[in-house]
């Protein structure tokens, strides 16, 4: 089957700066495809050149085997969008707004009142109805924004950081609900910030920094293409000196050490059963104060920093 | 076509949500026509009096034309607010085509003013007089489209201006420029009158001239009163200016938000 969105060279200007970066992607159908990165990554900007918002300054991308460039209204039946801002006039209630929008994008009138009914109340938001968005708080608005694709169920559902400002219960309950939206055939393109947001939900996740992707694969073969795939955290109590560092940096089996926070090293090792006792053998010998010792499988961040060299929270105060 | 009544269900909702600020307009309208009635009656010479009887026969239906354009212009209010907080990608993203949504936009703009306008213009014929159905049919034409021109307008400076006080700046200066050297508040002759005194200058004379506000406002005078006599052109002067407005704001709405 060919890939339903398949994205050329898709590049974004704006002015001297390179917001996207030839980006050469494809999403097949039916999966759920994280596009994971930090704030200015270019996630939205991705999305709103695939949804003809706007136009790409070079490059292009084919969604249903339609150019965005030459049939932007084709690209257009396909599609349902959750931005990340919630797009909506503080005027207005939910219930106009997600109505309104089922009954632009065709739903006939009684799949429309009952599916407007189901999601709004799956999603704790039927008691809000005609209050103004005004009232809303962030959250509520943000539920709004996701509600319109949930009753749409568009072939391909676009959700710029469906959850952000929603709280852990209401997070679970969306991840299902798109999870849900996939198995009944709509493939979905995740942008999102939240590490365990794209591994829990995504098929394949695609890593952006800085306009560029950097590798797409499912969560767990990109966690397993590490080198040096285990992790041990360990926490000094002050910093610790660089003959410490030149110390661990001798056992064979230690890739890499990174510094994560002032006194946190960061080792990117393998066999860890076999190397932490030695290490902590070392260390005691050297009189190193320990405070607390973590051992961890990879992360999606490690596989981010792997690339980049910056852990993701890293990258996002670089980028925000 | 389907979803051009979908964007004037959208727009006249948004416009039903702001009735005291439209009953805040309607009553501002009126108080003008009663200060100005009473003001200008005073100041107006005699010729002058004699020409139009009296200033509030005159003036409703300059009234009428000064209601329609207040609120033909609030769907640029809209479009301009839409854009500042970028909710326009939401309609840029929806399935229906650009020129689907800018003629929708307009559309509703315009016949948000025809909503609005409808009583002041009963009130016109209540208070001046009743046409005659053939005529009422051309005034409702010519309204209709002057409307849409409005509308147009409004969405075209709303779409390339930043920020609200810029549009509430330019509206400032359309409304003035458009108003002024219109016969909406004082009668052609005395525009031509004081151009040939050489106390107005002779462009601006021009322009009331082919101003469709004046022309809309003179179309119902002349039906209602008698003066000024009805000509074709009236009606030709405020369609061509319409479809002018019209398509230039609708092929700029689609350019400006498109453009990011
Ligand atoms: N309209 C715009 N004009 C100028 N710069 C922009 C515009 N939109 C986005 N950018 C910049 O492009 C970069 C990518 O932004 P964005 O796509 O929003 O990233 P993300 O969604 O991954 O956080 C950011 O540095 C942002 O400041
Ligand atoms: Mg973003």
């Amino acid at each position: 089957m060919p890939p339903i969105i398949r994205m050329e060279n898709l590049t974004k200007k704006f002015g001297n700066f390179i917001a996207v970066d030839h980006l050469n992607l494809e999403v097949e159908e039916g999966e759920i495809l994280g596009l994971l990165g930090p704030n200015g990554a270019g996630k939205t900007t991705t999305i709103l050149m695939i949804a003809t918002v706007i136009r790409p300054t070079e490059g292009t991308a084919y969604v249903g085997g339609y150019d965005v460039r030459k049939n932007p209204d084709k690209v257009r039946e396909l599609l349902g969008v959750a931005f990340q801002e919630p797009k909506m006039l503080w005027v207005s209630t939910p219930w106009d707004i997600v109505n309104w929008h089922a009954k632009v994008c065709g739903l006939p009138t009684e799949e429309r009142k009952r599916r407007v009914k189901e999601i709004m109340e799956a999603l704790d938001m039927w008691n809000f109805r005609h209050r103004s968005v005004h009232a809303l708080s962030g959250g509520m608005r943000k539920r709004v924004e996701i509600a319109k694709v949930l009753i749409q169920r568009p072939k391909i559902a676009i959700v710029d950081e469906p959850t952000s400002q929603i709280d852990i219960v209401g997070k679970h309950k969306i991840w299902r609900m798109l999870r849900e939206l996939c198995n009944q055939g709509t493939t979905i393109i995740l942008a999102t910030n939240e590490l365990y947001e794209a591994d829990v939900l995504s098929d394949r996740v695609a890593i952006m920094h800085r306009g560029k992707l950097l590798v797409c694969d499912t969560p767990k073969k990109l966690k397993d293409s590490i080198v040096g795939g285990d992790v041990v955290e360990i926490q000094f109590e002050t910093d610790p000196s660089p003959k410490m560092v030149e110390a661990l940096n001798q056992f064979k089996e230690v890739v890499k050490i990174m510094k994560t926070k002032s006194s946190t090293l960061r080792l990117y090792l393998n066999k860890v059963e076999e190397i932490v006792p030695k290490i902590m053998g070392m260390l005691m010998k050297e009189g190193a104060s320990v405070s607390s010792i973590h051992m961890s499988e990879p992360s999606l961040d490690d596989v981010f920093a792997h690339y980049t060299g910056l852990t993701l929270e890293e990258a996002q105060k670089e980028g925000g | 076509m389907r979803q051009i009544i979908n964007l004037l269900e959208h727009d006249f909702r948004n416009f039903f949500r702001y009735k005291w600020w439209l009953a805040g307009l309607i009553s501002m309208n009126l108080a003008d026509l009663f200060i100005m009635a009473i003001v200008y009656n005073r100041m107006l010479t005699p010729e002058i009096t004699q020409q139009i009887k009296s200033y509030f026969n005159f003036f409703a239906p300059g009234l009428t034309v000064t209601g329609l354009f207040a609120s033909a212009f609030m769907i640029g209010r809209e479009v301009n607010m839409e854009r500042r907080r970028e909710i326009h990608q939401y309609m840029l993203s929806l399935p229906m085509s650009r020129w689907e949504l800018a003629i929708g936009r307009v559309l509703s703009g315009g016949l948000r003013g025809m909503v609005y306008m409808s009583p002041l213009l009963a009130t016109c014929f209540i208070l001046v007089g009743f046409p005659s159905p053939a005529q009422f049919s051309i005034i409702l034409l010519v309204l209709f489209f002057l409307a849409m021109g409005i509308s147009g307008l409004s969405i075209a400076i709303a779409v390339s201006t930043s920020s609200l006080d810029k549009f509430i700046t330019a509206r400032g200066l359309v409304y003035y420029l458009l108003f002024f050297c219109s016969s909406v508040f004082y009668p052609f002759s005395l525009i031509q009158q004081l151009g040939q005194e050489g106390r107005f200058p002779m462009a601006l004379v021009t322009f009331a001239r082919i101003n469709p506000l004046s022309n809309a406002s003179d179309i119902i005078r002349s039906f209602l009163l008698g003066n000024p006599p009805f000509s074709l052109d009236m009606v030709v002067s405020v369609l061509v200016f319409s479809a002018l407005f019209t398509f230039s704001a609708a092929f700029a709405y689609i350019k400006l938000i498109e453009r990011a």
